[in-house]
């Protein structure tokens, strides 16, 4: 039996489609009600194991549910019926960047990211020459954010967020980011991360570079996990379906 | 208390959302930090010659401070309120002013309006040292005692004020119509509570108009219904009378600041998991 890292039991999302979002006095006093909306599934019972120590990705048409259960596995997200168990520290990354404030260094902001995503001050001080080596902004770590490149800004986003070194890492497209050089190293940080016996969960259209990252992989299709399986035969019949 | 529990594990990211605010804050002015006082002088100057020069608004003198001064008199009771009315302002939207945050990382959403709250108190505690010091240069010596009990008062208001910014940004999150509503009703706030004038004023009125519509209830009780009037009184007390406040007041500033702060706490509890999809 090996041991899981995450367990998604029976996960439903609902979500509101509103016609008429009355999110103004006015309009809630004029028509008497706040909202008309209908109910939309967007998860239909997802159960998934991904072992400790293992890559799971997860694949899927757009509007397929996938970045809905990414989200509730980030805890963004809630569940509306269903349970998520963790062993162990999770950390997301589903934008690079995201809480950056522009004004700030890049000195400041790595601290400012680091505790956003739950590192310690402490656990920054250790890692700062690693997350400066890696997203190799050295020159330019004194300098405002507004005024790095995107490239920059991408990279450092990113550097931040591998270095929290969770024990299980939940990933959105952001492997596209950065050049070749930047994303040879991503992959192989990745690499190195399964090797510490993290686990990782992403989420990408990149099949190829899904096929070479992931032990698993999930296929999702209208808010249901249609196949679990090792990810050349699943990314095959996914293409396979598409067809 | 889980939810608390949180809240005390992310107390770094307090700390550094806070320095977040106050570093972002006046970075590219060459005055900094100094523009946190331009306000409050220029509300002084402008209240002054109004009330005092214009109106000639009598000063009260201070017991047994035996200050007789308008500027000094309002500075006292306009500087918490200040404060007060920009946590509230800023706090109803910052929930909705950190959506992009929230959608993508997952952190106890109740270290935003609390790190607003501490952000606004650090500008504050600047102007109360400045006013402390002018005090003391005007030979009010009778502070340096009660001091203390300022700072204890400060972060009373603190907590009554963060409570209520908690509130409303999440109701503003459903009706962001609150944002405009809470910028009248400061207005309005601003006047029924007595920072420009002394609650004397008001009494004899009162006194005047006698019970209302035939009860016993005169316009004085229900003007002290106003949270913000105790907590005018209890500054006033200590930094221009040099006294202690009077007991009601204390009690009235305590069951406000616990009243707001429970309930904004208890709806960050239950809200705060569908923050991300109702933004």
């Amino acid at each position: 039996m090996t041991e899981l890292a995450v367990e998604v039991r029976d996960v439903w999302k609902k979500f509101r489609l509103y016609h008429e979002r009355n999110q103004s006095l006015k309009s809630a006093i004029m028509r008497q009600r706040t909202s008309r909306h209908e109910d939309f599934w967007a998860l239909q019972g997802v159960s998934l194991e991904v072992a400790k120590g293992t890559t799971h990705g997860l694949i899927g048409k757009n509007g397929s549910g996938k970045s809905t259960l990414l989200k509730c596995l980030a805890k963004i997200y809630w569940p509306t019926s269903g349970e998520i168990f963790y062993r162990g520290t999770m950390a997301s990354l589903l934008e690079v960047g995201s809480g950056f404030h522009l004004e700030l260094s890049g000195r400041e902001n790595i601290y400012l990211n680091g505790s956003i995503l739950g590192m310690s001050r402490k656990a920054i001080d250790r890692k700062f020459d690693e997350i400066v080596d890696f997203s190799g902004i050295e020159r330019f770590l004194d300098q405002p954010v507004k005024n790095y490149s995107s490239g920059m800004y991408v990279r450092l986003g990113f550097s931040i967020a591998i270095h929290v070194e969770p024990d299980i890492l939940v990933v959105d497209e952001v492997l596209s980011v950065g050049d070749a050089e930047f994303q040879t190293k991503s992959i192989k940080k990745f690499a190195e991360f399964k090797e510490q016996g993290r686990t990782i969960i992403v989420v990408s259209h990149a099949m190829a570079l899904m096929d070479e990252l992931c032990d698993q992989i999930s296929w999702i299709d209208s808010g249901r996990v249609v196949s679990t399986g090792g990810s050349s035969e699943t990314i095959k019949q996914y293409l396979g379906a598409q067809s | 208390m889980s939810y608390l529990g949180q809240l005390l594990r992310a107390r770094e990211l307090l700390t550094n959302l806070t320095q977040r605010e106050i570093r972002g804050k006046y970075k590219r002015t060459a005055l900094g930090q100094l523009w946190s006082l331009a306000n409050p002088l220029a509300a002084i100057l402008i209240y002054t010659f109004v009330f005092s020069f214009v109106f000639q608004i009598e000063s009260p003198v201070g017991d047994p401070s035996g200050l007789e001064n308008y500027a000094l008199f309002l500075v006292c009771g306009l500087l918490p309120w200040l404060f007060f009315s920009r946590v509230l302002g800023q706090g109803v939207e910052v929930i909705v002013n950190n959506s992009g945050l929230i959608q993508k990382v997952y952190f106890p959403r109740i270290v935003l309006p609390i790190s607003l709250t501490s952000a606004i108190f650090f500008s504050w505690m600047f102007e109360m040292a400045v006013l402390v010091v002018a005090l003391l240069f005007l030979q009010a010596f009778g502070l340096i005692p009660f001091v203390p009990l300022v700072l204890v008062f400060m972060v009373l208001l603190a907590i009554f004020a963060s409570g209520l910014a908690m509130i409303s940004s999440i109701i503003n999150v459903y009706f962001r119509d609150l944002f405009y509503l809470v910028s009248i009703a400061l207005q309005f706030w601003f006047y029924l509570t007595p920072i420009l004038y002394p609650p004397s004023l008001v009494e004899t009125q009162s006194a005047k108009l006698g019970g209302l519509a035939g009860t016993n209830i005169e316009l004085i009780d229900l003007y002290r219904l106003n949270p913000m009037e105790s907590f005018v009184a209890i500054f006033r007390n200590l930094l221009y009378d040099n006294r202690l406040p009077d007991l009601g007041s204390v009690l009235t500033a305590i069951v406000w600041a616990a009243i707001a702060a429970v309930a904004g706490f208890w709806l960050f509890a239950k809200k705060e998991k569908q923050l991300a999809e109702l933004l």
